[in-house]
């Protein structure tokens, strides 16, 4: 005997709880007559315990201090967007603002040797504001789950530029090392997302990055070329080798 | 977690205080994680898009309509990443998440693995507005009403849509061997 499909209704929300108590009598007395309605309804009881066994994950347990981590600064007035920022959501001029943003960086690197956060005071919300990591394309990421650290690096692509999106959380002071091979890529920038703190210094070839407590930062390489590279990453605690690990970037072709 | 309590931890968030930002993670940082994971596949997208969904949460309180449930806001929200994400990275990935419960012996463990990596497996293979229905009712526990409410659709949508993917779910199932 088919199934009418008013009853077919009833099946379904009988197995979703959603059935009044006269639907339910009506639905009991319809199955009682018909073999296969009881079939339907038993594979659908069936299936809706099979979903219901499959267990909920846990979220890894770094995750919650990344978010809170990243929250951005509290707005506590409606704020009209600034000059720069209205100038930077043209697209066009996302990438030309970053490459100038890059410039004045390398420029400033040029003349400092050492960098600190300080040196980039003027300048690192404008490259996190026009290269925001979370948009770029995600290229491969690293989990850290040590006891002194713990947390996320990811490499992203936006355009010919490489972003190495840090989102960690130190016990206490850590140093991060990140290798490249500079006659692929070079040092193009460094934002820091949600707080400040982050020390960064940059050599031919390599970021020093020394941070503690809840940090999201970025490291901004420029790749010119679009060529496959990869990057190093050490992380060291009292001076020794905590984690290392390798981030790879290999172009669609 | 009621409406009262979302709708005061949410007018505490509008006025800078983050501790109530963070009960309201520590309440739906799970749900929206597993939801993610089953529309996605992937532990690493899904973490990535948990933040996502948080960040959006935290910036557009103001925008939110205190009218209706918080819930259903930030499930809609999560839907709509996890499936920008698989919009933009077009990709089904394996069962990756190896989480292990202690107390429960090896064999309890690959039951629920396996029964797990069954089901994910039969839910990526149906279409994405039939997985978000099953995510919604089976994983989160919503109601139709609910669910119509999350999806903006119309209630007797939510049931023909269920039936439908369940219809799918079921032969995905019996394919995989879960079921």
């Amino acid at each position: 005997m088919a199934i009418e499909r008013k009853y077919t209704e009833l099946i379904n929300a009988d197995i979703d709880g959603e059935l009044s108590a006269a639907e339910n009598a009506e639905l009991q007395a319809y199955l009682a007559q018909n073999d296969e309605a009881q079939a339907l309804h038993r594979e659908l009881s069936s299936l809706s315990s099979t979903l219901e066994a499959a267990e909920p994950l846990d979220p890894p347990s770094h995750l919650r201090h990344a978010i809170m981590g990243s929250l951005p600064p509290i707005r506590t007035k409606a704020e009209s967007p600034g000059f720069l920022q209205t100038l930077f959501a043209t697209p066009a001029l996302t990438y030309a603002a970053t490459f100038a943003a890059g410039v004045f960086l390398t420029l400033s690197l040029v003349n400092s040797g050492q960098l600190s956060n300080q040196a980039f005071d003027d300048v690192t919300g404008l490259v996190g504001t026009v290269a925001d990591p979370i948009n770029a394309d995600l290229e491969s990421s690293v989990a850290v789950d040590e006891p002194k650290i713990a947390g996320k690096v990811s490499l992203r692509s936006a355009g010919s530029m490489l972003i190495l999106d840090f989102d960690l959380v130190a016990v206490d002071p850590i140093e991060i090392e990140a290798d490249y091979d500079d006659r692929i890529v070079w040092f193009n920038g460094f934002a820091q997302l949600e707080s400040d703190g982050t020390v960064i210094s940059a050599d031919a070839g390599r970021v020093m990055v020394r941070m503690d407590g809840k940090r999201r930062y970025a490291v901004y390489l420029q790749n010119e070329d679009g060529r496959d590279t990869s990057v190093s990453l050490r992380f060291m605690a009292e001076g020794k080798v905590v984690h290392e690990a390798s981030l790879d970037y290999a172009p669609a072709r | 977690m009621t409406k009262t309590d979302d709708t005061k931890l949410i007018e505490r968030c509008i006025s800078g205080d983050r501790k109530a930002f963070e009960t309201l993670l520590v309440q739906y940082e799970k749900p929206v994680f597993n939801a993610a994971f089953r529309m996605l596949n992937s532990a690493d997208d899904a973490s990535d898009v948990t933040q996502t969904v948080f960040l959006k949460v935290f910036e557009n309180f103001d925008h939110f309509d205190p009218s209706r449930r918080f819930f259903s806001w930030i499930y809609r929200i999560t839907l709509n990443e996890s499936i920008n994400w698989l919009g933009k990275s077009n990709r089904l990935e394996p069962l990756k998440h190896e989480a292990v419960d202690e107390g429960r012996t090896i064999e309890q463990e690959v039951d629920s693995a396996n029964l797990s990596a069954g089901v994910q497996e039969a839910l990526m293979s149906i279409k994405t507005d039939y997985r978000a229905v099953i995510v919604l009712k089976h994983f989160l526990g919503c109601s139709y009403v609910e669910i119509s409410q999350i999806l903006e659709i119309p209630e007797k949508k939510v049931k023909s849509r269920l039936f439908s993917a369940r219809q799918q779910l079921k032969d995905a199932l019996t394919r995989t061997g879960v079921h």
